[in-house]
């Protein structure tokens, strides 16, 4: 079985967000990690080695060259190899010109299963799975919470969570791609031999061709919309107004 | 100018989601007068009438062999949409909208604009805003194809309430699509344990990730205490961590609370958290980013580290007893 996982770097959720006067999203220019949906999308997919023979697990990001670091991190987490569409430039890619850069290079690779995270953290589009899936040809199936082989090897028992805690179930045959949502599994820690397999082993690197858009966009900070009163002072004297204030509403 | 608008209802057994109202007053902001509604089940036709009752809009009950399966809504609406011409296709950004609008943009050769919270207008063009970085900046999008799709956030608008002169139509179709490579198995409610009833409390102390460790809690629960009728919640990922219950989790996907105080420690106001508690009566945030988003929603706002804070606060409300 061959498992493709597509892995996403994402700013820090603390670092500073920087937007250009021309409303282009330029920042951070330092502190990534990998989106925290795609962690639970790389134990899903070594999970599966765990219980299937003979799985094969690649990692792809696309993005600048710093996506390396998640795609070596994916190595260091289980995956078996890593691969890399080089974009040349910083900057904001939609998630339909990401699903048509991941297509060029998974068509005709004989996946039987993609693995992609419900939603990237920064900019949470919660639609590269299901456009990559659609692309594909593939079925797709978002809001993953459980996902299980059935006995015939070839379809899984999939759960996907809605809104409450409900799940609704399914039959997935495969080949498909799948969104997984966060608790579907525990990621674990990389192990040793991991480690240092992902420091050794090249990357496959592929240069990605130019994809036309199809919207505009522009981007703004948000702290403009509404902000409540800020309680200044010191730490000391920050506590003392929130007493102040939630007797002031009879609270306390 | 005109602007041709679907709607896509989004159901639950046996009545219409909220949410779907709330799309009906997105679209009559943007062209009242060209909308219609379809809604799709194996047993829709009441919904259908309670729907045209509400808005007076027409809808199309579109009868399906099998419950929802992506697969299933993509292959009924990319047949019967593009008949109908429309400029926008409205969805809503729940489980199930983003399950499958995304997939459907494809299939009409267009792209989706997912989780709009507001959109703005000029003669030409439609904007539609969404946030990004988990609220702290916002991203405008003018769609260049046409028809585009666009799934809204739940709780962004209110619900269509205008009283309309008479129900809209209901034209019923009988799909025979059939289920290929996604099979419905049903549904499944994981075990809920004996509820605090998190809904029910009047204050709400709330950990996110930004606690740092499980040992932290203790600091949220020692709050907590201090209230009347409290309890304690937190963002999806500590209960994904296994700080917390599931049961404990506020949110779109948790538990949705109105209490009278909110207090927000070490959350950065996702929309999908802010969903399940933006009707509260007082916020209170608490956050070393001052960017953090969960100080839009906050009354009152406290740049601090949390370990550091909290137990100074604690210390002030003793001082007052
Ligand atoms: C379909 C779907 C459904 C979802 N449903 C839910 C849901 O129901 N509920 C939910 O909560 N999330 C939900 N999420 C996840 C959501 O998108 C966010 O990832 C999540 O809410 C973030 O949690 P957080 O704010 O605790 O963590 P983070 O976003 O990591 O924020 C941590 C915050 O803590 C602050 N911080 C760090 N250290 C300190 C300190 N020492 N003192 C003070 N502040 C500090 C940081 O500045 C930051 O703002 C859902 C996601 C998806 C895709
Ligand atoms: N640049 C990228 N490279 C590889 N995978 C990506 C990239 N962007 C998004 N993805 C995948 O698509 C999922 C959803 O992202 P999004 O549609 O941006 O919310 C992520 O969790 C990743 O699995």
């Amino acid at each position: 079985m061959k498992i493709l996982v597509c892995v996403k770097q994402v700013p820090d959720t603390e670092a500073p967000v920087a937007i250009d006067a021309g409303g282009r999203w330029v920042g951070p220019v330092f502190s990534f990690r990998m989106n925290r949906f795609d962690e639970y999308a790389l134990e899903e997919a070594v999970l599966f080695k765990e219980f299937q023979h003979d799985v094969a697990i690649d990692a792809v990001s696309v993005g600048p060259e710093r996506v390396q670091a998640v795609i070596r991190r994916a190595m260091e987490l289980g995956a078996d190899t890593g691969v890399h569409i080089e974009i040349s430039r910083e900057g904001y890619m939609p998630p339909e010109v990401i699903a048509a850069h991941i297509l060029e290079y998974a068509r005709n690779k004989g996946y039987d299963l993609i693995i992609c995270g419900a939603m990237s953290e920064d900019c949470m589009h919660a639609q590269v799975g299901p456009l990559l899936a659609e692309m594909m040809g593939l079925p797709s199936l978002t809001a993953v919470i459980a996902a299980h082989m059935r006995e015939d090897g070839c379809s899984l028992d999939i759960e996907q969570e809605i809104e409450g805690g409900l799940r609704r179930r399914f039959e997935l045959v495969l080949p498909a791609v799948i969104s997984v949502q966060t608790g579907i599994n525990h990621p674990r820690y990389p192990t040793l031999t991991n480690v240092l397999r992902a420091k050794r082993q090249p990357l496959k690197r592929i240069m990605a061709r130019e994809i036309p858009l199809m919207n505009r966009f522009g981007f703004r900070e948000a702290a403009t919309v509404k902000q409540g009163v800020m309680i200044t002072g010191s730490m000391r004297e920050q506590a003392r107004e929130v007493v102040r204030i939630l007797h002031e509403h009879a609270i306390l | 100018m005109d602007k041709h608008i679907v709607i896509i209802a989004e159901t639950g057994a046996t009545a219409a989601l909220p949410v779907t109202y709330e799309l009906v007053t997105l679209a009559a902001a943007i062209d009242p007068d060209h909308i219609e509604i379809i809604v799709l089940g194996t047993d829709c036709g009441d919904i259908a009438h309670e729907i045209a009752g509400r808005t007076g809009l027409s809808v199309t009950a579109v009868s399906t062999s099998v419950e929802y399966t992506p697969e299933l809504w993509k292959d009924i609406l990319s047949r019967i949409i593009p008949g109908r011409g429309p400029d926008l296709i409205v969805i809503a950004h729940t489980a199930c909208g983003q399950d499958f609008a995304p997939g459907l943009a494809v299939r009409l050769g267009t792209s989706c604009i997912t989780a709009v919270e507001s959109f703005s207008r000029t003669a030409a063009e439609l904007t539609f805003t969404r946030a990004i970085l988990n609220g702290k900046a916002h991203m405008d999008i003018v769609p260049d194809l046409s028809p585009c799709v666009v799934t809204v956030l739940p709780g962004a608008f209110e619900a269509y309430s205008a009283a309309p002169r008479a129900p809209g139509s209901i034209e019923f179709i009988q799909s025979d699509a059939k289920p290929c490579k996604i099979m419905p198995s049903g549904m499944s409610h994981p075990e809920e344990e004996d509820a605090i009833p998190l809904n029910e409390a009047e204050v709400v102390v709330s950990a996110g990730r930004g606690i740092g460790g499980p040992e932290n809690l203790d600091l949220i629960e020692r709050l907590a205490a201090r209230f009347k009728r409290s309890a304690v919640g937190g963002s999806r990922p500590l209960c994904d961590l296994g700080w917390l219950p599931y049961r404990q989790q506020v949110g779109l996907t948790g538990k949705t609370v109105s209490p009278k105080l909110y207090i927000a420690c070490g959350i950065s106001g996702s929309p999908q958290h802010v969903a399940g508690m933006k009707n509260s009566q007082l916020i209170i945030a608490i956050n070393k980013d001052p960017n953090a988003a969960i100080f839009q929603v906050a009354d009152f706002c406290i740049v601090a580290d949390l370990v550091e804070f909290i137990p100074l606060l604690l210390d002030e409300q003793d001082g007052t007893l």
